[in-house]
């Protein structure tokens, strides 16, 4: 068994003897960057951290560069002065795991000179800093975050969050008020019910209803105003959703027993009206929390966007500036990999850009020179220069998220066609009562009012209402507590039905490493080499790339100009004079080999053998996917003999390799014809579109951010096995849906048909209503307790057994 | 019973009250964060760096 690292709980590589001094053991970790913040947080003393937290840290990666955030007009743009010694600033941090992450940012940042306050937000992933700005730079507090392995993204000031903020509070507000309102009514309605039995003089009966109108009437009024606000927005949009029915059933009860209180007769309902604003608005808030933990468009933006650009003088040196420095005219390099900063034309000859976020369109666009670059799309190639056109709130980025936001609640296709069931559904129920109320008018007037009532109270949409959200909000709860996070909602149901999976080696199944004993220098030593290659990749988030600089140590290495990068073959790029070029063999000139050449204008100067070891996790995933019949496919863009190897070691019967992209995606369009429901499971920068092919893109997260854009799931912390559980809580979401559904339809068929023949006493009406509401959410509430507990290291065992002795 | 027209004003009152102060304090960021607080008491105060086990 691989031992793993003490930080980021990742397998330690077998050529790897950096250990941490812990609890008067030396604990193995993976990296220099585990290493520094361990010892970091060590030596703060705050290795309480390791026992309170419930997720592994996210892996440290190198440190970036900072100094571009104390610019004085970046600083405008995100640190609020609020008196010479006293700045504020909002962080989004990347990598925020659970609960002791936040405790370690507040401890770990309260402990540098000059700050002042550390505010920590860990669900919304917010870090509120008020520091003193002439005893410490901004740029020195993100790199202190950073090296606690957090990846921070300050955030625009003017998007401090405040509608998110105002959402979450007025949705608590509105959710206590209901409740504290429900519980009042529910004891008044107890003894009304009392007196209804024993006996109670009219008097004190009126008393106790008007006490009912009381405490019910800021329920209806305050807490169920969202249901009214949506009501009538989609009446003056002629459409009609989920609001329509809830706001007319919440009205007309109300103003049932009002006048049931008004004229001292016939039956009130606050209590039941109340309870059903209660459980609305408490699914309400569970969606709302769930959907704010998975981020939100502020967050998108912040990472989509990126916060600085390089522009280039027109001497030809270059300068980082913050985006919103750039104006249009100006100059700006984006490298390969990274977003577009702003509106621009390519001045290069030519590149491709991936757009799927701004145009849904999955392939990779080819732009030529003169073509405009959009703000937000990421570059695959290059890097490339471009001349800004657009900067800002002009940007068609903007533009678009402008037109998001006023459609922010973006539902999942299979909350859609829940909400639609129970439109349908409303209505009839609204032309049953209606029909009802006609025909007790024509045999019996004085009951018709009544027994209209009823058939409203007892099919109240409430259990259709909430059999789709509240499993769905459980599921990804459930999987965000696993590390898995939704990114979009349809990905669940369909991973439910998936029959294949489908793997990128590369990254995906195995990690690379440098294996020094194969790889040799032609010309010159080894690490020299590997310096030179190194900063060619220094910009890359491949795998391989990762593993060659992980071999480079910590050298300083040399600066790199005119990198080009193909995807699919290499990479290339002018150091010191020299042009150099490290990619595949054949790309080179040699017929070698699976071997990384290196060459520069003289003919090959080494070569890098890379050994690829199966992640820890691999194996057992792929066993266990056989196990739950599914059909498991490797395809890759690698050398046969090496694929061939991996396969085996996997036992993997169906692969594929030395697979262009194209290739791959023709492979998912051959396994869906063939009637396959495909997940893809990929990491790689080649994978963004062939992961768009897929019925279901699984991203790891820690690999590259491309890949991630485009994904539907994302694994964190690069931990394979958590596919498997995300599956086995998808199917369970989908069986609880189908149980909810079935059993609101079975129910209201059985009670409404009572209810209109007048046979349903109020009381019996509204604990029917209580109760299948609290059933739906009950079945809800079973997904993922029986499926298996994360298989974790037995630290985080540790921690976890600890937070739930605890609890 | 005549002393539930005095219990009944003061709960309602009482539940203002409740009312009031919930409000004020989800408006002063008391409800901002309801997981990082939960593990507070449960972390040490020790300053110092940890020392190694004998």
């Amino acid at each position: 068994m691989t031992p793993t690292c003490f930080h980021c709980g990742e397998p330690v590589p077998s050529d790897c003897t950096l250990t941490v001094h812990t609890n008067g053991v030396d604990a193995p970790v993976c990296c220099r960057g585990c290493e520094a913040a361990a010892t970091w947080i060590q030596g703060l003393g705050l290795s309480d951290y390791y026992r309170l937290r419930s997720e592994p840290a996210e892996r440290a990666e190198t440190l970036a560069d900072f100094g571009a955030w104390d610019r004085p007009a970046m600083a405008r743009l995100h640190v609020r002065m609020h008196a010479a010694d006293r700045a504020e600033v909002v962080v989004l941090v990347d990598g925020m795991r659970c609960a002791a992450c936040g405790w370690l940012i507040e401890r770990a940042l309260g402990a540098e000179p000059g700050v002042r306050e550390v505010g920590v937000n860990a669900p919304a992933r917010r870090v509120r800093l008020v520091f003193d700005p002439r005893d410490t730079p901004l740029s020195h507090l993100l790199t202190a975050l950073a090296r606690l392995g957090y990846d921070p993204h300050p955030l625009d000031l003017a998007a401090l969050d405040a509608l998110r903020q105002r959402e979450s509070r007025d949705a608590l507000k509105r959710l206590v008020v209901a409740g504290l309102g429900t519980m009042q009514a529910m004891m008044y309605a107890v003894a009304l019910y009392a007196g209804q039995f024993d006996g109670m003089d009219v008097a004190t009966r009126d008393f106790f209803r008007w006490l009912g109108f009381l405490v019910t009437t800021p329920v209806v009024l305050y807490a169920a105003r969202p249901f009214f606000a949506g009501a009538l927005r989609e009446l003056r949009a002629r459409h009609l959703s989920m609001d329509t029915p809830v706001a007319l059933a919440i009205a007309l009860i109300y103003l049932a027993s009002l006048i049931a209180t008004l004229g001292r007769s016939g039956e009130i309902y606050f209590d039941s009206v109340s309870m059903f604003v209660l459980f609305l608005l408490g699914a309400r808030y569970v969606e709302m929390r769930a959907r704010h933990r998975a981020g939100d468009l502020v967050d998108a933006l912040a990472r989509l966007q990126p916060a600085t650009a390089e522009r280039v003088a027109d001497g030809g040196g270059s300068e980082t500036v913050g985006v919103h420095e750039l104006q249009a005219g100006d100059r700006v390099r984006v490298a390969a990999g990274a977003g577009v900063p702003a509106d621009g034309v390519l001045l290069d000859s030519a590149c491709h850009v991936d757009e799927s976020l701004l145009t849904g369109e999955s392939t990779p666009r080819r732009r030529l020179c003169g073509d405009t670059l959009m703000a937000g799309t990421l570059l695959q190639d290059g890097p490339v220069e471009l001349r800004v056109t657009q900067v800002g709130a002009d940007t068609v980025l903007a533009g678009i998220v402008r037109m998001i936001t006023r459609a922010a609640s973006d539902k999942p296709a299979l909350a859609r066609v829940a909400d639609e069931h129970a439109r349908r559904f409303v209505l009839r129920t609204l032309a049953l009562t209606a029909l009802t109320a006609a025909a007790w008018s024509v045999f019996d007037p004085a009951r018709a009012f009544d027994a209209a009532i009823a058939v409203l109270v007892i099919s109240c949409p409430c259990a259709f209402a909430l059999a789709v959200p509240a499993a769905l909000t459980r599921a990804v709860a459930v999987l965000a507590r696993r590390g898995v996070l939704v990114v979009d909602g349809d990905a669940l149901e369909r991973l439910a039905q998936v029959d294949t999976v489908v793997f990128d080696k590369t990254g995906t199944l195995t990690v690379p490493a440098l294996d020094r004993a194969r790889s040799e220098a032609r010309r010159g030593d080894l690490d020299a080499a590997l310096r030179i290659a190194a900063a060619l990749e220094q910009a890359s988030t491949h795998p391989l790339a990762r593993a060659l600089r992980a071999a480079a140590g910590d050298a300083t290495l040399p600066t790199v100009r005119e990198r080009h990068e193909n995807a699919g073959a290499g990479v290339e790029g002018v150091i010191d004079g020299m042009r150099y070029r490290l990619g595949r063999a054949d790309w080179n000139g040699e017929t070698d080999d699976e071997r990384l050449v290196l060459c520069d204008q003289h003919g090959t100067l080494a070569r890098f053998a890379m050994h690829e070891r199966p992640r820890v996790e691999a194996a057992a995933t792929v066993a266990a996917l056989h196990d739950a019949d599914l059909h498991v496919v490797l395809l890759s863009g690698d050398r046969r003999e090496r694929v061939a190897r991996i396969a085996e070691a996997l036992d993997i019967d169906d692969w594929q390799a030395e697979a262009t992209p194209a290739d791959k995606l023709a492979g998912l369009h051959r396994l869906r014809q063939e009637g396959g429901v495909v997940a893809m499971v990929g990491d790689g920068i080649n994978d963004a579109p062939v992961l768009a092919g897929a019925d279901v893109a699984v991203a790891l997260g820690s690999g590259a951010a491309l890949a991630q854009a485009s994904s539907g799931l994302l694994l964190a912390g690069d931990r394979l096995d958590r596919l498997l559980q995300a599956r086995t809580v998808a199917r369970e979401m989908l069986a609880a849906t189908r149980r909810n559904l079935r059993w609101a339809i079975g129910y209201n068929l059985a009670a409404v048909p009572l209810a209109a023949l007048g046979l349903v006493p109020p009381w019996l009406a509204a604990i029917g209503m209580s109760a299948s509401s609290l059933l739906v959410l009950l079945q809800s509430l079973r997904i993922g307790r029986r499926s298996t507990q994360p298989a974790s290291t037995g630290k985080t065992t540790v921690a976890a057994v600890s937070r739930e002795a605890l609890a | 019973m005549n002393v539930i027209l005095l219990l009944i004003p003061l709960s309602m009152v009482l539940l203002g009250a409740g009312v009031w102060a919930f409000f004020w304090a989800v408006n002063h960021a008391q409800f901002d964060d309801l997981d990082t607080p939960a593990l507070m008491p449960l972390a040490d105060d020790a300053q110092e760096p940890e020392e190694p086990a004998p």
